[in-house]
C-alpha cells in the first residue's frame, strides 16, 4: 500500500497500491527500466538488500506489514520464496541438497522427514521422475530447464505462502519455458505466484491478472483477459501492441 | 516505424473494402432485377461465390495474423471483427442469390398488386440505406455514423412484420405474389440485420464493448 522504493536518490517505484489474490498467478509486465523486478524484490524484503535502497508505504502478508520493526527478514523469506531470471541452484552441491539446503539452513526440517520433502518438492515441479536416480549428482549437472524447476522445488520446499518468480524463463528455449509455464498455473492451487515477465503471450497464457507498470508507477490491474483484449488506459494498450517507441 | 503487423491488417482491411463493394453490388443489381422483374440470376451467382471466396481469405488471413503475431487489445479485437464482418458481407451474397432465384422461380413481383411493390421498393431502398451504412462505417471506422443504423433497422423489422400481418389479414390469394413478396421481405428483414451486426463490429473495434445496435 502506498509503497514507493528507492535507489538512492532514483526513484523506482511511486505509489503503488495493489492487491495480490491469494491462490492466483499475477503478471507483471512493462518495459525495462518500468520498476517490475524492484517491485517483486520489496515483496520479500530482499529490495533493501541493496546499498543506499529504501522504501516507503506497506507490503502487507496477511495482514501483517512485512516492513514491520518486529518482522524478521529471513521469516518473511522463507513465507515469500524467489526464482530468479537465470536458474541458480548452489554449484558445489547435489540435486538433494539444493531442495534440503533451505530447510537445513533456516532449520525449519525439524520433525520432518526431510528424504520426503525433498521427493514431495520434486514431484510438485514435476522432476522427481526425471532425477530421482541422480540425487546426488550436482544442481548444475541438469539441463538450463531442470535447474530452473530445481529452483523452484528449492523455494517450494520451505512451504512459502507466496513464489515470486523474476522473469523464470528468459534463459530458457520453448520445451523448457512451456514446462515452466504449466507448472506455474499448477503452483496457484496450493501457492499464490507473482511473475515478471517480458513475454507479453505468457503472461496471457498463465496469469489470472496482469498489471502493468511504466517509469515506476503502476498503469493498469485487472484480469488478464480484460488487460489483453480491452485494456483501459491508452498507455497499457500501445505497449501491449507494441506500438511504443 | 510501423509494426510488422500493421502489413498484415492493412491486407485485411483493403480485402474487407474490395468484398464490401462487391457486396454492395451483388444486392442492388439481384434487388433490381427482382423489382423489375429482370433475370440477372447467373451474375449474381457468380458474384456470390467470389464473396464467399474472399471471406474465406479473410479468415485464412485472420488465422495467419493470431499464428503468426499473437495479436492483442485492438489488433486483436479488429481481426476478429474483420473475420466476422467477411462473413456478414459472405451472407449478403447468399441473399441476393435467393432473391436472383425468387425472381425468376416465381416471377419477381409481376403477380404483385401495385400496394406490394410499392411497399417492397421502400423496404429495399431502407436495407439498401443500412448496407451503405454498414460500408461507410468499415471504411472510416466511423462509430458514430455506425450507431445510427438502429432506426432504420427498426423501421425495416416493422415494415416486415407489418407486411406478414398484411398477407394473413387481406387474404391475398395470389399465391405466387404471396410467396415470392413474403420471401423478398424475409431476406431484405435478414440482409438488414447483418448490416446491423457489421455495424456493431465497428463499434467493438473502437471500443471493446459488445453492444445491441437493434
Amino acid at each position: 500500500m502506498n509503497l514507493n522504493a528507492w535507489f538512492g536518490q532514483k526513484q523506482a517505484l511511486k505509489d503503488i497500491n495493489l492487491s495480490i489474490k491469494t491462490n492466483s498467478v499475477t503478471a507483471i509486465i512493462g518495459p525495462s527500466g518500468c520498476g517490475k523486478s524492484t517491485y517483486i524484490r520489496t515483496l520479500n524484503r530482499m529490495h533493501e538488500l541493496v546499498p543506499n535502497a529504501k522504501i516507503s508505504g506497506q507490503v502487507l502478508l496477511d495482514g501483517q506489514d512485512i516492513y514491520a520493526s518486529n518482522m524478521d527478514p529471513v521469516m518473511v523469506r522463507r513465507r515469500v520464496g524467489m526464482v530468479f531470471q537465470k536458474p541458480n541452484p548452489f554449484p558445489t552441491m547435489s540435486i538433494y541438497d539444493n531442495v534440503a539446503a533451505g530447510l537445513r539452513l533456516t532449520g525449519a526440517n525439524k520433525g520432518k522427514n526431510l528424504d520426503e520433502v525433498v521427493r514431495k518438492s520434486l514431484e510438485q515441479v514435476t522432476l522427481w521422475d526425471e532425477v530421482k536416480d541422480d540425487l546426488k549428482k550436482p544442481g548444475t549437472s541438469i539441463s538450463g530447464g531442470q535447474q530452473q524447476r530445481l529452483c523452484i522445488a528449492r523455494a517450494i520446499a520451505m512451504q512459502p505462502e507466496v513464489i515470486l518468480m523474476d522473469e523464470p524463463c528468459s534463459a530458457l528455449d520453448p520445451i523448457a519455458t512451456a514446462k515452466i509455464e504449466r507448472l506455474v498455473v499448477e503452483l496457484k492451487r496450493n501457492y499464490t505466484v507473482v511473475i515478471v515477465t517480458h513475454n507479453m503471450q505468457q503472461a496471457s497464457r498463465v496469469s489470472d491478472f496482469t498489471s502493468f507498470f511504466y517509469l515506476g508507477a503502476l498503469v493498469e490491474f485487472g484480469e488478464t483477459k480484460g488487460i489483453f483484449e480491452n485494456p483501459k488506459n491508452p498507455l497499457t494498450e500501445k505497449y501491449i501492441t507494441g506500438e511504443f517507441g | 516505424m510501423s509494426r510488422i503487423i500493421d502489413r498484415g491488417l492493412e491486407e485485411q482491411s483493403v480485402l474487407l473494402t474490395r468484398m464490401a463493394e462487391l457486396t454492395y453490388e451483388t444486392l442492388a443489381l439481384s434487388i433490381q432485377g427482382y423489382l423489375k422483374g429482370k433475370s440477372v440470376a447467373p451474375e449474381v451467382k457468380e458474384m456470390s461465390a467470389m464473396l464467399v471466396a474472399m471471406a474465406d481469405r479473410v479468415e485464412d488471413k485472420t488465422f495467419e495474423l493470431i499464428a503468426r503475431f499473437q495479436p492483442v487489445a485492438s489488433d486483436l479485437r479488429t481481426i476478429k471483427s474483420y473475420m466476422k464482418i467477411g462473413n456478414d458481407f459472405a451472407r449478403y451474397g447468399r441473399y441476393s442469390l435467393d432473391i436472383s432465384y425468387i425472381s425468376d422461380q416465381v416471377n419477381g413481383l409481376k403477380e404483385c398488386e401495385t400496394w406490394v411493390k410499392v411497399y417492397i421498393q421502400e423496404m429495399s431502398e431502407k436495407v439498401l440505406y443500412m448496407v451503405r451504412i454498414s460500408i461507410d462505417s468499415l471504411r472510416r471506422h466511423d462509430m458514430t455514423l455506425a450507431k445510427t443504423i438502429t432506426q432504420t433497422e427498426q423501421e425495416v423489422d416493422k415494415m416486415y412484420l407489418d407486411y406478414l400481418d398484411k398477407l394473413i389479414k387481406e387474404d391475398q390469394t395470389n399465391s405466387k405474389c404471396v410467396l415470392s413478396s413474403a420471401l423478398m421481405t424475409r431476406y431484405l428483414e435478414r440482409i438488414a440485420d447483418h448490416a446491423t451486426y457489421v455495424c456493431e463490429s465497428i463499434v467493438y473495434i473502437a471500443t471493446g464493448e459488445k453492444i445491441t445496435l437493434t
